[in-house]
């Protein structure tokens, strides 16, 4: 029987395979090609640049749960123009797509950042984050308000023609209200869910243990609030998502598509072991064969009632 | 520091010994002969969970050699005793060997090694290579009590001369092991693992009396590859070891949040801002 299919279409991307690195999970690339075969992903988002350089959030800046890790990173980076001349050249010839992050205060950051760094032909598509918990409330702010959500895909619509992903906040009331937005501003897809909002106090010291306070929860911990996340996203909007949120194992895998994701973004599981991204790929495609199915498409959104 | 030419990988091996040195401190040999050949003085590995816990574990390679590694550590969570319920014959995949190491170049003639706690784990390969290399070594190592003054006797046996302190006087100086550090016969160069505090103190010691120090530092990691950004120090920008990061005059600082997994775990102690 012919291997079945597994590629992916998003916008204008193609993906040979579903799944994606998530952004900050997975450096620029570089830093996991000794430990997972590149050739066995379909693509790295890279972590997320603004306009000006960022030092990010003094550490602690992570904190193990009992299912899950607290993070508050605060978006380190080099800012906009020396990541144009200094890292993105190294990004071309990948066996994967490679997909550039863009986080930003305002519209016009957006905009700006967008436009440069998607001008770039090392740069095959664009997630938006709006959704980043960890830079106080400018950072979220766009992604929980669904008037500046549809601002800020406008203006990132109108810098580019390249694939631009939009990355929703959990922490919103109503995910497919939002999400709505960003279909109508023009988004080719949706990257569903940024992390959870939450928090880790050292009872000997009566201190936060995260030196921003503050972090975004990721991992097992988040996987069911994820999932009815992108659940509720399929049914509001027609683009192709993105699922995401503690997918550590096929079965995993398989919830994410069979509630409407169209590919799958793995993050936090990479740290626990690196080969977990492969052995996805290689258990989609045994889970297909067994069943006499031809395509992943065929499993997409089927526990979704039309 | 370039990233493709690092012998690092995932190495599947196989618990060849475990033996307890103390009550909850775990010595666990690991069949991986070229993993043992490739590893430097002060590198460590990312232990990928065994039993289904998550999240990889960061331990400092103890010992290195023909037939694979070691690891000290003291079981003091889940994820540690899960390893220290490893026995021969189990498998055990990690990614290693990791970071920078210590900077043993230039031929030191007179080192002293600071240890605190675990952070023994990490100081034995540096100390049998300044050995191999007819360095004198002085080994400065604290604990909590005598118990825990675990493996000195195998630092002995390689030639170092060891000064030894507790917190409750249980074993050497009643006291803080910097204390040990003579004012007026102190070694030119200082490689130090320990806590935090202990880190600092040798910092602050080797800026008063004009040694040199290499610190190996601790934080909580995720992904112990530099992938995450979680475990930064701030250092300054001349740095050889900070990555690439903007300069004041374009909008970049002066000093740079440096990754402890890549481009550390070790940093010059002059180099730190913390």
């Amino acid at each position: 029987m012919v291997a079945p299919d597994l590629s992916v279409r998003i916008g204008r991307l193609q993906l040979a395979y579903p799944t994606l690195m998530g952004s900050g999970c997975y450096g620029s690339g570089e830093e996991y090609a000794p430990f997972a075969d590149p050739a066995k992903i379909g693509g790295v988002v890279l972590k997320s640049v603004t306009r000006a350089p960022r030092l990010g959030n003094p550490v602690p800046r992570l904190v193990h749960t009992p299912a899950g890790l607290l993070n508050a990173i605060g978006l380190q980076n080099p800012g906009i123009e020396w990541y144009l001349r200094h890292d993105v050249a190294k990004f071309a010839g990948r066996p994967y797509r490679t997909i550039g992050s863009v986080a930003g205060f305002s519209v016009e950051d957006y905009a700006y950042v967008t436009e440069r760094l998607a001008a770039r032909d090392e740069i095959e598509a664009i997630e938006l984050n709006i959704s980043c918990p960890n830079v106080g409330h400018e950072g979220e702010t766009f992604g929980c308000d669904p008037d500046l959500t549809s601002k800020v895909v406008s203006a990132a619509r109108g810098a580019t023609d390249k694939t631009l992903i939009v990355k929703l906040s959990p922490n919103v009331t109503d995910i497919a209200s939002i999400a709505l937005e960003a279909q109508a501003a023009g988004a080719d897809a949706l990257a569903v869910v940024n992390t959870v909002r939450g928090m880790a106090i050292d009872t000997n010291t009566w201190r936060p243990r995260l030196g921003n306070v503050t972090g975004g929860l990721s991992g097992p911990a988040i996987r069911p609030i994820a999932l009815l996340a992108v659940y509720e996203v399929a049914r509001a909007v027609t683009i192709p998502i993105v699922g995401q949120g503690g997918i550590e194992t096929l079965s995993d895998a398989l919830e994410f598509f069979l509630a409407g994701a169209s590919a799958i973004s793995i993050g936090t599981a990479n740290f626990t072991d690196p080969r977990i991204p492969a052995r996805i790929v290689d258990g989609l495609a045994a889970y297909l064969s067994a069943r006499g199915l031809g395509s992943l498409r065929d499993i997409v959104g089927k526990a979704n009632p039309g | 520091m370039e990233t493709l030419s690092t012998p690092a990988r995932v190495f599947a091996t196989t618990v060849a010994d475990r033996r307890a040195c103390a009550p909850g401190v775990v010595v666990l040999s690991l069949s991986a002969p070229e993993l043992g050949s490739v590893t430097r003085p002060g590198q460590y590995v990312m232990a990928i969970p065994p039993g289904g816990e998550r999240a990889g574990t960061a331990l400092g390679i103890y010992e290195a050699g023909d037939g694979g590694i070691s690891l000290l550590f003291f079981v003091t969570g889940s994820r540690t005793a899960a390893l220290a319920g490893l026995r021969p014959g189990d498998a055990l995949d990690l990614l290693g060997p990791l970071g920078n190491g210590f900077d043993l170049s230039g031929d030191p003639r007179d080192v002293g090694i600071v240890a605190g706690g675990v952070g023994i784990a990490s100081v034995l390969l540096p100390a049998i290579a300044l050995r191999r290399a007819g360095a004198r070594v002085r080994l400065y190592y604290g604990a909590r009590s005598a118990a825990h003054l675990v493996e000195a006797e195998r630092f002995a046996g390689e030639g170092c001369e060891l000064l030894l302190a507790t917190d409750d006087g249980s074993a050497g100086h009643r006291g803080y092991v910097t204390e040990l550090i003579a004012r007026d016969d102190a070694p030119g160069l200082l490689l130090a693992c320990g806590p935090s505090p202990m880190l600092r103190a040798v910092g602050r010691l080797a800026e008063e009396r004009g040694l040199r120090a290499q610190l190996s530092l601790e934080e909580t990691f995720a992904c112990g590859v530099g992938g995450c950004w979680g475990c930064v120090v701030p250092v300054v920008r001349e740095s050889a070891q900070a990555p690439s990061f903007p300069p004041a005059s374009a909008g970049g600082s002066d000093v740079v949040n440096a990754r402890i997994c890549k481009e550390g775990p070790v940093f010059w102690a002059h180099e730190l801002r913390w």
